[in-house]
């Protein structure tokens, strides 16, 4: 591995492109570390935001406008506020109400849950509002309680639709995770940043962290793609 | 339903279009572009060219958000750095441009020699040596310690074991590193020293390390806050701040003399006692030269 990359340096070096491996080798370890920060806290943040969205989505589908009202506005605020501004106020003014040291890893997963949560409830409104309306009424029919309807027959359905735009968030929410470097979790681009302090270079960190990201979003699309193709109905 | 295959046809032609449309009219920005940015490289070249047999212009890159030794204040580049650069470039007679760049770009435009020099408050060490030549040191970073009341830390042999934060990058980082060791878990790096601070602030450190003038600009700007702080001369290695260069530079060895001369005739002291109130320790730094 280690004479492979020094291969490629030197092929770079051939052609003029100065690219130190041996910071690359050097922190290598550390960007394992760091992927697999990256990789808990994206999983974290998918799963809790799924169930809180899932939540959200069906109160801002509530016929009462009293009970839409608080999570209209809570899509509202977490669509329409910068990301890294909900993890500063998170980190830094929410969480101290709740543990003191305040983990900086902890933060980021609270911020992507109730981040992603807000554009996952939206998918899931969008999904279980595509399903035709005499689905319900014929389970109805059959003697169904609306519990038993949304979830024998309603989710199954919409969830085959929400999987290309949750796959999108999710890749989405796997890169955003790289903000919490700002607050010093020690997460993927946390590491990078390190060696790039080390060393003032930023081709080599910012490069390798980069392909780490890309072979994790990678893996996701053709994960959904597989799940996709699964579910698939004929 | 069979109307359906014409209008995914007709959509289908509509974005074929459309696309064929962005691309000509991008096609045609971009040779453009291309087009009147190498006449201006031309012209610069040719200007630069000129300006060899006179006096070149050199371009200076900082990173304008480290008070004080570089800040923006209402638009302008203003610090210890910027001043001490005017001084040295008087004395080398060289006319320059600084430009704030941001700290990454500044890292990398030196590197690659798009700029002949940086200077933003940048540490000398072994591991930046390789890939930059730097100017003799011009300041001696005196690191402090900062802490909330009742933690008690007497010296840097206390920071073992405590969580400490620092910003990434800095000295307060490096010295930081050699007491507890490189990138230890112990360490936080934060991206600003603001946030670092918050951090002290809120409990998630329990100490911070970084410079004195930077620490004594906090404790301005924050009176209430319950810290105490220490500096340790003993136990954190001294530090240096140089002036950066891309590798094999032809321009270091007269900037750095010439900064030797603005230290030795007494600008430096100057200015230095002009920014931070006090004499500065001029037998460090040429210790450090040797």
């Amino acid at each position: 591995m280690i004479d492979f990359l020094m291969f490629i340096q030197e092929r770079l070096a051939d052609i003029g492109i100065d690219f130190r491996m041996k910071i690359v080798i050097e922190y290598f370890p550390f960007f394992m570390q760091g992927m697999l920060k990256t990789i808990g806290m994206s999983l974290a943040g998918v799963l809790i935001g799924c169930i809180l969205g899932l939540f959200i989505a069906l109160g801002k589908m509530s016929p009462l406008f009293i009970l839409r009202l608080p999570f209209v506005w809570y899509i509202n605020f977490f669509r329409g506020t910068p990301l890294l501004v909900q993890l500063f106020l998170i980190h830094f003014a929410v969480m101290p109400l709740i543990m003191s040291p305040v983990n900086p890893i902890a933060s980021v997963i609270v911020t992507l849950s109730l981040n992603s949560a807000a554009y996952v409830a939206e998918i899931f409104r969008a999904g279980i509002q595509s399903i035709d309306k005499g689905q319900a009424e014929a389970a109805h029919s059959l003697g169904m309680n609306k519990l038993q309807v949304m979830w024998y027959i309603i989710l199954p359905q919409a969830f085959k639709r929400m999987i290309p735009p949750l796959g999108n968030e999710f890749i989405v929410l796997l890169k955003d995770s790289s903000l919490g470097a700002i607050i010093a979790a020690p997460e993927l681009l946390y590491w990078g940043r390190a060696a790039t302090g080390q060393y003032y270079r930023v081709w080599e960190p910012y490069l390798t962290v980069a392909l780490i990201y890309f072979i994790l979003t990678l893996s996701l699309t053709y994960l959904l793609n597989y799940l996709e193709r699964r579910l698939a109905t004929k | 339903m069979r109307k359906l295959p014409f209008l995914y046809v007709s959509l289908l032609l509509i974005g074929i279009l459309a696309l064929a449309g962005c691309g000509t009219s991008t096609d045609e920005t971009e040779s453009d572009t291309n087009g009147s940015s190498e006449t201006e490289q031309g012209t610069d070249g040719q200007a630069t060219e000129q300006a060899d047999e006179e006096k070149k212009v050199l371009q200076v890159g900082t990173d304008a958000a480290f008070a004080p030794f570089e800040f923006m204040e209402t638009g302008e580049i203003v610090g210890f750095d910027v001043d001490l650069l005017a001084a040295v470039m008087e004395e080398a007679g060289y006319d320059y441009e600084l430009k704030n760049l941001g700290w990454d770009p500044m890292l990398e435009s030196v590197r690659s020699g798009s700029v002949d020099l940086g200077i933003s408050g940048i540490t000398i060490n072994d591991d930046r040596k390789e890939t930059y030549d730097f100017s003799v040191p011009y300041f001696q970073s005196t690191h402090m310690i900062v802490f909330n009341e009742g933690v008690g830390i007497t010296n840097a042999n206390d920071l073992e074991g405590k969580r400490i934060g620092v910003q990434t990058g800095t000295t307060g980082a490096d010295a930081a590193e050699k007491i507890v060791g490189q990138n230890n878990k112990n360490i936080s790096k934060y991206e600003t020293t603001a946030l670092a601070f918050m951090a002290l602030q809120n409990g998630d450190v329990e100490a911070v390390v970084t410079d004195n003038v930077v620490a004594a600009e906090y404790k301005k700007n924050n009176p209430d806050a319950k810290v105490e702080t220490v500096t340790d001369e003993d136990n954190f290695e001294s530090e240096f701040y140089g002036i950066m260069f891309p590798k094999d530079s032809e321009i270091v060895d007269e900037i750095s003399s010439a900064l030797a001369t603005v230290i030795e005739n007494g600008t430096y002291t100057e200015i230095y006692q002009e920014w931070f109130g006090e004499e500065p320790n001029l037998d460090a730094l040429t210790n450090a030269t040797e």
